[in-house]
């Protein structure tokens, strides 16, 4: 299980590590342009997002290892956990001016659009040197 | 008790907070769930690539959530912001933006599903395909999410178009018609871009040295299975921004709702058909790529044929709102 983890943690590391320097400097050049409310939209959706996929893999261990019973409760606790936090950044930008609503949006996809760009770029980078191999 | 506008735009916009997040809620925890099922079966079959797996579940649902997300986004929108309406347009502008939303949340929730499912199988029985695994279905998965892009789409539109300048009646049914159009007709091609994406998994896991061709046809089927959503998305636009002439006539106003109606159920079953079209072509190209060219021609005839009663929807809810 230990190595499991280690791979879960390995695989979240540098999503959110990505994400997070993604947003940083998304946020700090809305800051520059006079964006804050963008710029602090798409940081709380980011932070969002990560706690979400961090949480996703950290309680894989205590979804497992239990009866049936205990295993699906600890499974609709931990999804009702998850989709309140991720309730609060919206329901904080649809509140408060200080945040922009869509930047929040795109903020609480950022890892999904992070595992999306990495995928995607690889696959091509292959493909471009499977093609100058042949 | 009396109730006036204010208080049924509040019961609207708490009903349709409450059908966007439950039924947005079903699809990917549908998918979810399979996926975590398969990757059970994978982790027996092949214990030693248990981290693998695990990486690869944990990626293929986090992607499967996203249609579960934008279905919270228009349930905290309808939850939170104060709407105002001196009409009952504003009342079914609101329900219908929860509508499509929590509709068109359900088939890409449960379509991506599968080929993360499959994803982990295929890690289980061919671990060196890891990495090219988990890309294809990723994309696969992303393509499951368009109908549900759709369906936000028309939810937006809805939440932060002005409406009040139109007459209430037909408005109202053209309103609650779009929401039914966008929201069922997406849930037959987020299914069916499921199942084609599940079968390009396993056919790379079975036969690494297909997985472009597998990953080709495998866009291509799913390109066509989407063209029902679109249908969907046509008609749910032609009912928002036509503009329709005052009318008092009740049969106008259903004639508007049923064109939404007709078009989102009609387009439910040739989405899946279609998937199930193209995920038999996929597999078997898999397995023999040679065949690759009268598979694909077979695949898209069929496709075609499938799409036959999705046209013929298209065409009745036309006639619904150009003629009736």
């Amino acid at each position: 299980m230990k190595k499991k983890m280690e791979t879960i943690r390995e695989t979240e590391k540098i999503y959110c590590s990505i994400a997070l320097a993604f947003a940083v400097i998304a946020g700090i050049l809305c800051f520059i342009l006079a964006l804050e409310p963008i710029g602090k939209g798409l940081i709380l959706g980011t932070l969002f997002s990560i706690i979400n996929f961090v949480l996703m893999g950290e309680t894989l261990p205590m979804r497992i290892g239990h009866s049936r019973k205990k295993s699906a409760g600890i499974s609709f606790l931990l999804i009702f956990l998850r989709y309140g936090l991720l309730a609060i950044p919206l329901a904080l930008s649809i509140k408060l001016n200080r945040f922009n609503m869509a930047a929040t949006v795109v903020g609480l996809f950022s890892v999904q659009l992070v595992i999306m760009t990495e995928h995607i770029s690889r696959h091509i980078k292959m493909r471009t040197q499977k093609k100058q191999l042949f | 008790m009396t109730f006036d506008i204010d208080i049924w735009i509040q019961v609207a916009a708490f009903t349709g907070g409450g059908l966007a997040m439950g039924f947005g809620a079903i699809g990917a925890a549908i998918g979810e769930g399979f996926t975590a099922s398969e990757a059970n079966i994978a982790i027996s079959r092949n214990p030693q690539m248990s981290g693998d797996i695990f990486k690869g579940m944990l990626v293929g649902q986090a992607i499967a959530e996203s249609a579960a997300i934008f279905a919270l986004v228009v349930a905290m929108l309808l939850l939170f912001t104060n709407f105002s309406g001196q009409s009952v347009v504003a009342v079914c502008v609101i329900l219908a933006a929860g509508l499509s939303m929590g509709l068109g949340a359900v088939g890409s929730g449960i379509g991506s599903g599968f080929p993360a499912g499959e994803a982990c199988a295929g890690i289980s029985r061919q671990p060196a395909m890891s990495n090219q695994l988990t890309t294809n279905m990723l994309i696969g998965s992303a393509v499951c999410q368009t109908p549900s892009i759709f369906a936000l789409v028309i939810s937006f539109i809805l939440l932060f178009s002005d409406f009040s300048g139109m007459p209430v009646a037909p408005t109202w049914a053209a309103i609650l018609g779009a929401g039914f159009a966008a929201g069922f007709g997406a849930i037959g091609s987020g299914l069916g871009g499921g199942l084609v994406a599940q079968t390009s998994c396993e056919g790379m896991a079975r036969q690494p040295t297909s997985a472009s061709t597998v990953t080709n046809i495998m866009l291509l089927g799913q390109a066509v299975t989407q063209t029902t959503a679109i249908y969907g998305l046509l008609v749910a636009f032609i009912l928002l921004f036509k503009g329709f002439a005052p009318s008092e006539s009740l049969g106008a106003a259903m004639a508007l709702m049923g064109a939404g109606v007709c078009m989102g159920l009609g387009a439910i079953g040739p989405g899946i058909g279609e998937g199930a079209t193209a995920r038999s072509a996929v597999r078997w190209i898999a397995r023999n790529q040679e065949a690759t060219p009268e598979l694909t021609r077979i695949m898209l005839v069929g496709q075609a044929v499938s799409e036959s009663t999705g046209i013929y929807s298209l065409v009745v809810a036309l006639v619904l709102i150009f003629v009736i």
